[in-house]
């Protein structure tokens, strides 16, 4: 199904046409004349977003890609998941709860930053909490940018991302370019051998950069972005799957008492639960795209430089294919093999979120029984450690949800209270 | 006996293909993008269809031994 309108980007119109049945949706997110590039006044010129990995097209993102998602292979998924991430998560968690009533919002950030900025290769004191902050303060900054076109005021969005883009570079950027930078060019001279390198983004890009025009990266200033949407994506979307998450176990689990217990004790359960939350909630419910030519999706005509609005928030709820509960949250709902628990909220095609794998694990499959290779994703692993210090919601004070966009999935705030430490508890 | 492509002008090299069949495909590290093996002609057809589906770009082409076109790339 589809319908048009109209909406006005700087002061001109743009027929926008929106989809919002699945397969359609498929098929646009596969058709190559659409693109993320919209217009660049009004998205990307003074802002993070200007021609970073999800906005640039064809060649230049391809490339850019293929050299990214090195750190997105299954070894590396691996070694996050398995060994440095229930590292962090304990320890930060014991810190973090001390004071037993909390935001989640800003918890889930402060879990999922330490290794998103390592990903990004921004180093940090994963001890030092204050440098922690300042990093998330950089990721909200970020996300509030990646959403202008959703933005109630774009011109102060604008000027915030300006500031925040520029002190992210002084204080993280530059300081991990240069040790990064030195590592390359020993490498370079034969001093140290590939394996020697820093497994990170912004070491992939110095490495590169140069050798292949087509990654577009000569300006530094496009590094710098690109380090800084990689910080953003793997921490703030991870923080709102786990509110998510919990928003609807909480009532799910008044409804039925051993679920909790249940999701702790079972991480492909937990990770069931993550999948159907990004079914139902996904933190972009709209996705947008732009007709660099003219082209058809679905049978529909789409003009060039027609704005393409894709409803997922609405095919994701496809009774066709999620069954006839399928606005209900039913982790264990069944499915064809080829649909995704996740249903479209990753996107596809080209502009996949490169994050799949690291906050959602590999497929469940259909079996329920996974392989020894099978991992769960990162927002599995915070979901039942939260779960097991006895998250519940604050009663005395309400959650928030994020009205800056029209990202109606979002949260600023969600209180929480926490169970005393073990120890505390009297014999 | 089935007959697999990778469209490089598609792949972005995410691995995930090589992951899921290990026999049948190899990431090229010079090049970042999926090839092939050999004996991905002898790998088991669901599995090359399990690849072939979760590929991101949906790069792959799987084409079945009578010539059926099993998976189409994008």
């Amino acid at each position: 199904m589809s319908h048009d309108g109209e909406v006005l980007l700087l002061d001109h119109p743009v027929t926008t046409i929106t989809f919002d049945g699945y397969d359609a949706i498929r098929e646009a997110l596969f058709n190559k004349d659409l693109s993320r590039s919209f217009d660049k006044r009004t998205y990307a010129q003074g802002n993070v977003r200007d021609g970073v990995v999800s906005i640039v097209h064809g060649a230049t993102h391809r490339a850019r890609r293929r050299v990214e998602n090195t750190e997105f292979r299954a070894d590396r998924l691996r070694l996050y998941e398995r060994e440095l991430f229930p590292a962090v998560l304990e320890t930060m968690l014991d810190r973090l709860t001390v004071d037993r009533a909390v935001n989640l919002f800003e918890l889930g950030e402060l879990l999922s930053v330490v290794l998103a900025a390592r990903r990004a290769g921004l180093d940090h004191d994963p001890e030092d909490l204050g440098q922690l902050r300042r990093l998330v303060h950089f990721v909200d900054a970020f996300s509030q940018a990646s959403a202008i076109l959703d933005a109630r005021d774009p011109d102060a969005v604008r000027a915030m991302a300006r500031q925040a883009w520029a002190d992210f570079e002084a204080e993280f950027v530059r300081p991990s370019w240069a040790t990064r930078n030195e590592a390359v060019e020993r490498y370079r001279r034969g001093e140290i051998g590939a394996e020697e390198l820093p497994h990170d983004i912004l070491t992939a890009l110095l490495a590169h950069r140069g050798s292949d025009p087509r990654l577009e990266l000569d300006d530094d200033g496009r590094v710098v972005r690109e380090v800084g949407t990689y910080l953003q994506g793997g921490t703030h979307t991870s923080s709102q799957t786990l509110i998510n998450a919990l928003d609807l176990l909480f009532p799910a689990a008044d409804r039925d008492p051993g679920l909790r217990d249940r999701v702790v004790a079972d991480r492909l359960l937990a990770q069931r639960v993550v999948h159907e939350t990004l079914r139902l909630r996904p933190t972009t419910p709209k996705i947008k795209r732009r007709a660099e030519a003219d082209t058809t999706v679905a049978g529909r005509r789409i003009p060039k430089d027609a704005l393409v609005v894709l409803d997922v928030a609405t095919a994701n709820r496809d009774p066709r294919l999620f069954g006839p509960d399928a606005d209900e949250f039913n982790p264990n709902r069944p499915l064809a093999d080829d649909v995704a628990r996740w249903a479209l909220s990753f996107g596809g095609g080209p502009h996949q979120c490169p994050g799949r794998s690291v906050a959602g694990g590999f497929p469940v499959p259909p079996s329920f029984e996974p392989d020894d290779d099978h991992l769960f994703g990162l927002v599995a692993y915070m979901l039942q450690a939260v779960l097991r210090r006895g998250v519940r919601p604050d009663p005395d004070r309400a959650a928030v949800r994020d009205t800056r966009t029209e990202r109606y999935t979002r949260w600023s705030e969600y209180p929480v209270l926490f169970d005393p430490p073990r120890e505390a508890v009297p014999a | 006996m089935a007959r697999v492509t990778v469209d490089e002008e598609l792949c972005v090299g995410t691995g995930d293909c090589a992951r899921i069949a290990p026999t049948a495909f190899v990431v090229d590290e010079e090049r970042n993008v999926s090839i092939p093996l050999a004996a991905a002609a002898e790998a088991d057809i669901a599995l090359l269809l399990r690849a072939a589906r979760n590929c991101p770009t949906q790069a792959i082409r799987v084409v079945g031994d009578d010539g059926t076109v099993l998976h189409e790339s994008a």
